[in-house]
């Protein structure tokens, strides 16, 4: 049974058996639990920095009340980066390429955002929908505008993932497919396919880094409007 | 209790997380060794992923005792870290393999089994080379390359970090120990100062008493002076009395000797000065002539 380029983001399924809870879950397996100690081995005070500097960073514009959020941001970065870096290997399922997953994702978690924001301060939430300085006359269209570019929002949020990595997927894929069947052909061109190949794949662990953080930046940005 | 945690050892760049594993089977000691060719990793799954993984083992490996509590192994005081990972080669293949087939199959061992392996996968079609090999080569290479670049910057920075947390510790440490070697010698100037003590009193007494006695010497000075000139007043009185009168009683002579000279005996006078001089004058005649 050959497969086609979009085998690979089919949801993994064995012997009649989702296998989409283990691609989700098995991930934080590779994450080091911090210890009791005080001096810890170089993993865990690498991770432990690490998730120390980011959500300093993140929080950083966020006033008080949106720290609240601390927790769910910077697991939301770990996961996504996780979820997105093991994907980069072969034969491997990345659950960031269904659209489901980062619908789920970004629906709920913008919502949520704007559902704090107009519960408690409704008339600064709504103030949003309204740049500074905008002439009198174009009052109504923007506002019309602004609340289109809000209901846009998840809808970028999820999409952009999932059309990000899926892309990048299905660019290693066929390049790589190229690189196969030039091989016997023209060993010469199958040489510079891979190179390209090398470079995409560079820039496919760039995105897929990059992508984990634009999301949680969004989110954060979107809080920080909200609260 | 030993409490046995589930993870996957990960080989990874900075290569400790072996580490944790050691910890753990440093505590094993009361329970029964597993074989020696046992990798570390089944040693310290729990019970669940042992009966799988025991399932697909080539190595018999004693699992059993472990789960069962039976141990009197307790957690403090808490064992120390190893200082490095385990030794691998070729950033995966831990050494114990190597150490397992030596004597069997020599140096060699294992790449032959390495080789034979991969040979056995590709001409059995059990691993058929596709695009997806290429992608693997390419994602290999690239996360090989990361790992030799930036591995040791990497771990370097690690170390660092954990070098600046102790060392905060330490100069807290340090500078409380220097505070109280500081005190302790402060503490002792001042005894041998306390000691200087009737010192400094007889040095004070001294000078009091210099103080004293100059200002004693310095009235005394003023008393003297003060009895000198009244004194100096009183003589200088009677000697302006003993002028004043002498000066008195000598105009009066003159003045009544004056008033006594009568005209006749001036004239006596003027000419026996006039005589007087002619004689003289003659003698002096004499006298040059001569």
């Amino acid at each position: 049974m050959a497969l086609n380029f979009f085998d690979q983001f089919m949801s993994p399924v064995f012997l009649g058996l989702p296998l989409m809870a283990l691609a989700l879950t098995l991930p934080w397996i590779l994450l080091p639990t911090p210890s009791s100690r005080w001096v810890n081995n170089r993993l865990l005070t690498l991770q432990g920095w690490f998730i120390n500097r980011f959500t300093q960073q993140l929080l950083l514009p966020i006033n008080t009340q949106g720290h609240k959020w601390a927790l769910m941001f910077s697991s939301l970065m770990i996961f996504l980066l996780s979820l997105n870096m093991l994907g980069l290997l072969p034969y491997t399922f990345t659950p960031t390429t269904q659209l489901s997953l980062n619908m789920g994702l970004a629906v709920p978690l913008w919502l949520a955002t704007v559902i704090v924001g107009m519960r408690n301060q409704p008339t600064h939430s709504l103030g949003h929908l309204l740049p500074e300085g905008t002439p009198t006359l174009l009052i109504p269209v923007l506002i019309v505008i602004e609340t289109i570019s809000l209901f846009i929002r998840p809808l970028a949020l999820g999409v952009r993932l999932t059309a990000n990595l899926t892309a990048g997927h299905l660019l290693i894929q066929l390049i790589a497919t190229a690189a196969f069947v030039l091989l016997p052909l023209m060993p010469a061109v199958a040489l510079m396919t891979t190179m390209l190949l090398l470079l995409l794949t560079l820039l496919e662990v760039a995105v897929a880094m990059i992508q984990a953080y634009v999301f949680v930046l969004l989110l954060s940005l979107y809080l920080q409007e909200n609260v | 209790m030993c409490k046995c945690k589930l993870f996957v050892v990960s080989r990874d760049v900075v290569g400790s997380s072996r580490s944790l594993r050691h910890r753990r089977c440093s505590l094993q000691k009361g329970t029964k060794r597993p074989k020696q060719g046992a990798r570390c990793s089944e040693r310290l799954a729990p019970s669940f992923i042992n009966h799988a993984v025991q399932a697909r083992s080539h190595f018999s490996v004693v699992q059993a005792s472990r789960s069962l509590h039976s141990s009197s192994q307790s957690l403090a005081p808490v064992p120390s870290l190893p200082e490095k990972g385990g030794k691998v080669r070729h950033g995966i293949i831990p050494e114990e393999l190597f150490q397992l087939l030596y004597p069997k199959t020599g140096v060699t061992g294992p790449y032959m089994l390495g080789t034979g392996l991969l040979i056995y996968m590709l001409s059995k079609e059990i691993y058929v080379i596709n695009h997806e090999t290429f992608a693997a080569a390419s994602i290999g290479a690239v996360i090989i390359y990361g790992i030799r670049k930036f591995g040791p910057s990497v771990a370097a920075f690690a170390d660092k970090l954990n070098e600046d947390k102790v060392a905060k510790a330490q100069e807290v440490k340090d500078l409380a120990m220097s505070s109280l070697t500081q005190a302790t010698e402060d503490e002792k100037k001042e005894q041998w100062r306390v000691e200087g003590r009737s010192m400094l009193f007889d040095a004070k007494r001294n000078n009091v008493a210099m103080l004293l006695e100059t200002n004693y010497r310095e009235r005394l000075h003023t008393v003297t002076n003060e009895v000198k000139r009244r004194l100096d007043y009183q003589i200088a009185l009677q000697n302006l009395q003993h002028r004043m009168a002498q000066e008195h009683m000598v105009n009066w002579v003159e003045k009544n000797v004056v008033s006594s000279i009568t005209p006749q005996q001036e004239k006596e006078s003027i000419a026996k000065c006039l005589t007087d001089l002619k004689a003289l004058a003659k003698a002096t005649h004499a006298k040059a002539t001569a």
